[in-house]
């Protein structure tokens, strides 16, 4: 049941409810998970964009899916927290409030830390995910990051996505 | 044309069905028993855990195969446990939900042979007599088969014409002997960059194999031709081509297959088992009788069946009050490596030869299957060769690293995806050499951890002897030189003691003698007269090969044994 529940609240507010951000203890202000990880996605591979690929949006599928464990989501969601922290004791400021090279070195800055590295480690790879999907997981429509490469797709191709 | 294969949805509850054959598990061991005996005209009923998926299901989709892992199952449901010891005698429990470790493979109607890339070779004459030739080593369990290479040959010979093996048979010193020639099939069309390699072997005196596959040329048997999709291993076979265990056997035969059946106990008085008990998709329990029983769910499946099926006359478990169930689990030892060939070092026509997709590079080492150190004859292995994996997340994936191995993004890792992709490619090797059977490596039953049928869960007691990395070590050094002449950058290798979880064996030895292992030279447990193991649980030792030509060979022999008996009955 305990379960159950914990995969109802993924489910249901994994990327809508805001995360609480605290400065040395003091509460700062609240922010949009699904906001900032299209923020960081974009920070960290705008490439995607220029494609046409809609990689917030694959992220929002990868996320609900059954077979990625729950505790890889809430690490996402605390890596956006955490990188909320880094941010206002660096600037003062939460991430989306930054200038882009403001973001750029924060992400520097939790890229040396090891939760770090993991977090854009993942998001990078969703975001190839979201390149590289077949056109039935309806973020990829023109084959762009296929086409980019030169990348022949194996064939056949799937006529239904597995979410 | 292949025939479709006969299913029947599950009986009702507490409605037993009655065969003459009952097999546990539908992959590359039990396919060839319900293939010979269902042909020969007794009923055989197969219950298979997995789903039934078909050609055509299997689309080339990486985010679904090989990203979320579509056919193997949920870890939330489904896991195992690993105790891995270390070097220092501490153990560390693994549990596979958490730390996303498993030793799944293929669950489905057909097994893991439906994910195989089919690299397909004998075992010699002298691995079938490790002890006897190579001698004891301290801290392992070596054996020598109750079997020789020579009563097997037959049905490795079977194997090639049924499934069908493609290739042209190399003549070399360690070359095992044929009945026939050549095989039925003949070789898949390779890259022209083969010829860099064969050259590059001349010049260092190797001498470079075609790697047989279980992948068809060209329409034959009943099945399509290879499409060169240029997806082979990790991914189903659209066209067929390849020699699944479904494709080439179970869809030719008329044995009925229940799929989503989960068999969780065997039940047996002291001679005999009597029923299978499974349970459905909807968790309603079933039962069957059979004259035999035959279980094939994969090595470490299949001794976690055995040991859960514990009662009066088994108290450790289900043909083991010998404690011999679970023991001397094995793995293929060695591992990988690659060296990247660059555009920068290929002539422009080179270049495009490099980069057609779809054709296979197939070529294999076995030179030193044999070789000696300090005086000692040591027991080597196969080194295969192929092209990194056409799968583009993983392939963008490795480049989130700089040289210093830092983490890049933005125009610096667009960038490297680029130029690895157009300019590049990689071509990799593996290691296959003996993972040693030992005290240390086994499958056990979790006290405390269950699965989604309240069944408990399957441990797997991990360690690798030291000799399994040296003698890695020794082979991924010989396949270095070969990248190296052949004028390959960024050369790398990895031999561990981490295992591959597809190819695993052991568990249930055969053997002549009933203290030290669980089954006769046919495959049947010494403790009861109608239980047969036929998947790769039955193997003493490895080779140094893949397994899945052995375990096909072994259960058609198995088949031909069972044949016998049922006829005589």
């Amino acid at each position: 049941m305990i379960l159950n529940a914990r995969r109802s609240f993924l489910k249901s507010s994994f990327l809508s409810i805001g995360i609480l951000v605290t400065l040395r203890g003091e509460l700062f202000g609240a922010v949009s998970p699904l906001e900032t990880l299209s923020l960081v996605q974009n920070d960290l591979f705008p490439f995607a964009g220029e494609l046409g690929v809609n990689a917030p949006a694959y992220l929002g599928i990868a996320l609900n899916h059954s077979r990625i464990r729950d505790t890889d989501k809430i690490f996402l969601r605390n890596g956006v927290q955490w990188l909320n922290e880094e941010a206002l004791e660096t600037y003062q400021s939460i991430y989306s409030k930054l200038s882009s090279s403001q973001r750029q070195s924060i992400l520097q800055r939790i890229s040396q830390k090891k939760w770090g590295e993991r977090w854009i480690n993942a998001i990078l790879s969703y975001t190839m995910e979201a390149i590289f999907s077949d056109r039935v997981y309806g973020v990829n429509p023109k084959d762009a990051g296929q086409k980019w490469l030169g990348h022949t797709a194996g064939f056949p191709r799937p006529t239904k996505a597995f979410v | 044309m292949a025939r479709a294969y006969g299913r029947f949805p599950p009986p009702y509850k507490g409605v037993c069905v009655k065969v003459d054959v009952c097999i546990i598990g539908s992959g590359a061991g039990g396919s060839p028993i319900a293939y010979e005996l269902s042909n020969a005209g007794f009923s055989v009923l197969v219950l298979e855990k997995g789903k039934n998926f078909t050609e055509k299901d299997f689309s080339k989709d990486e985010l679904a195969v090989s990203r979320r892992e579509l056919f193997t199952p949920s870890l939330q449901e489904e896991q195992h446990v690993i105790n891995q010891k270390f070097k220092d005698g501490t153990i560390e429990r693994y549990e596979g939900a958490e730390y996303n470790w498993n030793f799944w493979n293929g669950s489905m109607v057909g097994g893991s042979s439906n994910l195989m890339s089919g690299y397909f070779h004998r075992m010699k004459p002298d691995d079938f007599r490790l002890l006897s030739v190579y001698g004891a080593i301290e801290g392992a369990n070596i054996v020598d088969w109750p079997l020789s290479y020579g009563e097997l040959e037959p049905y490795y010979k079977k194997v090639e014409k049924i499934i069908g093996v493609s290739g042209v048979v190399a003549r070399h010193k360690f070359a095992e002997p044929r009945s026939s020639p050549e095989f039925p099939f003949s070789a898949l069309e390779v890259n022209a960059a083969t010829k860099w390699f064969d050259k590059a072997c001349s010049k260092l005196g190797f001498h470079s194999i075609q790697t047989p596959r279980a992948v068809l040329p060209y329409d034959a048997l009943g099945r399509s031709g290879c499409s060169y999709s240029n997806f082979c291993g990790s991914y189903g076979c659209a066209t067929g081509a390849k020699g699944s265990a479904r494709a080439a056997l179970l869809q030719k035969c008329s044995a009925k297959i229940i799929t989503e059946a989960f068999v969780y106990r065997l039940e047996s008085d002291v001679k005999r088992v009597k029923k299978a008990h499974y349970y459905d998709k909807d968790m309603n329990s079933h039962e069957v009788e059979a004259k035999i029983f035959v279980v094939a769910a994969q090595a470490i499946e299949t001794s976690r069946l055995l040991l859960n099926s514990k009662n009066e006359y088994f108290k450790n478990g289900l043909a083991n009050n010998n404690g011999q169930v679970g023991k001397n689990l094995i793995f293929s030892g060695g591992g990988s490596g690659e060296g990247r060939l660059r555009f920068e070092n290929l002539s422009e026509s080179e270049q495009k030869e490099l980069m057609q997709a779809g054709l296979f590079f197939n070529r294999s080492l076995q030179d030193w299957y044999e070789y000696n150190e300090e005086g000692r004859k040591l027991k080597g292995g196969t080194i295969d060769f192929l092209f990194e994996h056409a799968n583009a997340v993983s392939r963008a994936s490795r480049e989130f690293y700089n040289e210093q191995g830092n983490i890049i993004w933005g125009d610096e890792l667009k960038n490297k995806i680029f130029k690895n992709f157009t300019t590049s490619r990689v071509l990799s090797f593996e290691v296959f050499n003996d993972w040693l059977p030992t005290d240390e490596c086994f499958v056990s039953a979790d006290e405390k951890l269950k699965d989604k049928y309240g069944v408990n869960v399957g441990v797997i007691n991990l360690w690798g002897h030291p000799q399994d990395l040296k003698v890695g070590e020794h082979l991924a050094k010989e396949a270095v030189k070969v990248l190296e002449k052949m004028g390959a950058e960024e050369i790398s290798y990895s031999i561990s003691a981490s295992p591959p979880p597809n190819l695993v064996a052991g568990g249930c030895r055969f053997g002549e003698n009933p203290k030290t292992s669980v089954l006769d030279k046919n495959c049947k447990a010494h403790e009861l007269e109608n239980l047969y193991v036929s998947d790769a649980s039955f193997m003493p030792t490895g080779g140094s090969v893949p397994y899945t030509w052995t375990i096909y060979a072994n259960a058609f022999r198995v088949a031909d044994k069972l044949l016998e008996i049922l006829r005589k009955a």
